[in-house]
């Protein structure tokens, strides 16, 4: 059997591209790595795997923790990190879903091609750039109250609807059609509420970004036609989160898991995979904030596209009908979901942690929206800014493998303290310019040193062992074009 | 004594020491300053804000989550940051520099109380960037020959 072993924790390899922890010590079940080689060799470098394995011993684990071939290094439960626990003896843990409550991805597709948008990259990069909010107190598409953040937390992209920022097709083309039914306003603190109603609509900084695409290559045209994907087509990409909203109900639950709960605590071996019970009061209210700060981060991505289909009619000079300017589809990366898997022949509820994993549901799967249900749901991982990103859909595999999951981009290999060293951001920008005719802009140079291409893995590999295991097969890939980011 | 950014894959560490508790609080919080803005102009009014916790750590962990909290709603950047860190729970509300004499932390009805203070820079006149969270990863607060010394990972 091949073995390799990084820093005392030994793997085991199952078959080409699964590695598995086997279950040792405090572990109450096995973990497992989708990765090549090569990726593997990455993951390993830093404290990945043991924070892996630490997440075995959350209550109720299921079969095995999961790392995809993207995995690094969080906090608690690593990014890239798959966990589904028992709905019924298991727990809900708001470290194992991360900050950045849905944090994910949407593409909008556009019937422009990349013919039409040359010579206009730097007036539609700068159009969108001061359109759009981004960085820090950047404010929001929306200055809204607290009437307005509690409509946005219970009804999801169903407020935007009905406020004019979003049309019945975008509903159609989004995970519960922009809406989770479990969200509970009054579970969301009053801080929460606070920082969301200036936030609303914006991209934060970091590794969020807004992105004019170009299509340069199909792999499956079957599918691509499903998607409405075509070759040398412009297509947008938005990547942000729940913002500043989300990142205060994972400390308020942590913090509150964290006193009720301390005797579950103290048996983990990290203070951030803090647990409810599952059936504890904390649990339910914990899910009812998330599923709120869900439908907030959908909002967010809807008021930005809103706000591309505005910028797009003022550069081009059409409406944004006449561009086709349609959501293709949005995808969660940060989000733990009750769904019902098949373990060991019973059908199980679990919750399932997805950090920095996406939701990857083959064709047939009821949860797909109709309209992708024949060919699989669309799964959308974005490259770093200097490499593409790709369309993937869900594969069959996946639901046997990794409770219907797979990657959610890149995944870094260097640190942000270590990028700003190596990487000067004027000089990145007008090399990107200047060799790959791509336009950054961004309200610090310091996030493009530290978002620089070399700093992200090889997506392309990632991409292919998704592939290769049949749990997201590639559809389609994009280079970008113009790049915006806080 | 003082801060410094520490490497982590795709987050951000501070590292810390300092004689006294308040004082490595502060200087955490500078390094959360420094990881979101690398110049800082001289303008903006001081504030102040006060948390209470039940332990040490949480205490840091509830100081740097409100800091966070005040930058998004008040929309300025706390920096030059001020600390006092005192026991709250019986009314004896002992200096933070000797506040470890009973050793032990995470008693039953312990109360660490943060009175901190910090001067707010208008984001509109920063280059500035994110730092989404605090998180409890990793940390470590320690008393050490010289006093306290700390180590926090935030998200970015």
């Amino acid at each position: 059997m091949t073995t390799r072993e990084f820093d005392g924790v030994r793997l085991e390899r199952v078959r080409e591209y699964v590695w598995e922890i086997p279950r040792e010590g405090e572990m109450r079940v096995p973990a497992r790595v989708l990765a090549s080689e090569a990726l593997l060799e990455q993951i390993g470098d830093d404290r990945t795997l043991q924070q892996l394995k630490n997440a075995t011993q959350l209550p109720g684990m299921t079969k095995h923790a999961l790392c995809m071939p993207d995995g690094h290094q969080g906090y608690g439960f690593p990014v890239g990190g798959v966990g589904a626990t028992d709905t019924e003896h298991g727990c809900i843990s708001p470290g194992a879903v991360g900050y950045d409550i849905n944090c994910g991805v949407r593409m909008m597709r556009t019937n422009l091609s990349y013919d039409d948008l040359q010579g206009k990259e730097e007036e539609l990069v700068d159009e969108l750039f001061r359109a759009i909010p981004s960085g820090l107190g950047g404010g929001g598409v929306v200055e809204s109250g607290l009437d307005t953040v509690k409509s946005v937390l219970e009804r999801g992209v169903d407020w935007a609807l009905e406020a004019g920022y979003a049309v019945e097709d975008d509903l159609l083309h989004c995970e519960d059609e922009g809406r989770r039914p479990d969200a509970d306003a009054d579970a969301v603190s009053e801080k929460a509420k606070n920082r969301g109603k200036k936030q609303l609509g914006s991209l934060g900084s970091g590794n969020h970004f807004l992105e004019v695409q170009r299509v340069t290559d199909v792999f499956r045209s079957d599918v691509a036609d499903a998607y409405g994907l075509a070759e040398d087509q412009i297509v947008v990409l938005i990547h942000c989160g729940s913002r500043g909203l989300g990142h205060q109900v994972c400390n308020d639950y942590l913090r509150k898991i964290e006193k009720r709960h301390g005797d579950l605590l103290a048996q983990l071996p990290d203070r951030e995979l803090a647990a409810a019970p599952a059936g504890s009061e904390l649990a339910e209210s914990y899910y009812r904030a998330m599923c709120a700060a869900i439908n907030f981060a959908w909002v967010n991505r809807q008021l930005v596209m809103h706000r591309t289909r505005e910028v797009f009619e003022r550069v081009f000079g059409r409406d944004w009908e006449a561009m086709e300017m349609h959501l293709l589809y949005d995808v969660a990366h940060n989000i733990a979901k009750k769904e019902v898997h098949d373990v060991d022949g019973d059908e199980r509820e679990l919750y399932v942690h997805r950090k920095g994993a996406t939701r990857a549901f083959p064709a047939g799967h009821p949860e797909v929206p109709k309209a992708y249900r024949d060919v699989g749901q669309p799964v959308i991982i974005p490259g770093s800014m200097g490499a593409g990103s790709y369309v993937l859909r869900g594969g069959e595999e996946s639901l046997s493998l990794s409770f219907g999951s797979t990657a959610h981009g890149a995944g870094r290999v260097m640190s942000r303290t270590r990028a700003k060293k190596e990487y000067w951001g004027e000089t990145v920008q007008s090399e990107l310019r200047d060799q790959n005719r791509i336009y950054v802009k961004a309200q610090s140079g310091a996030t493009v040193a530290e978002e620089a291409p070399g700093v992200y893995k090889d997506v392309d590999e990632v991409v292919r062992v998704s592939d290769a295991l049949g749990i997201g097969d590639k559809v389609a890939r994009t280079y970008p074009v113009c790049n915006i980011k806080g | 004594m003082g801060y410094e950014l520490r490497e982590h894959t795709a987050d951000v560490a501070v590292a810390a020491d300092g004689p006294t508790l308040g004082v490595v609080f502060a200087s955490v919080a500078d390094g959360l300053a420094a990881a979101m803005a690398d110049t800082v102009p001289d303008d903006g009014e001081r504030f102040s804000l006060t948390v209470r916790a039940e332990s040490r750590e949480a205490a840091l962990f509830d100081y740097l989550d409100e800091l966070i909290y005040e930058r998004d709603v008040r929309e300025v950047l706390p920096v030059d940051n001020r600390v006092t860190v005192s026991r709250g729970s019986d009314g004896d509300s002992n200096d933070d520099s000797e506040s470890d004499e009973n050793g032990a932390s995470d008693k039953k009805g312990e109360e660490w109380v943060v009175d901190a203070d910090a001067r707010g820079v208008p984001l509109g006149g920063l280059r500035a960037r994110e730092v989404k969270a605090v998180t409890y990863s990793e940390m470590r607060l320690e008393e050490t020959a010289d006093g306290w010394r700390a180590y926090v990972v935030f998200d970015v």
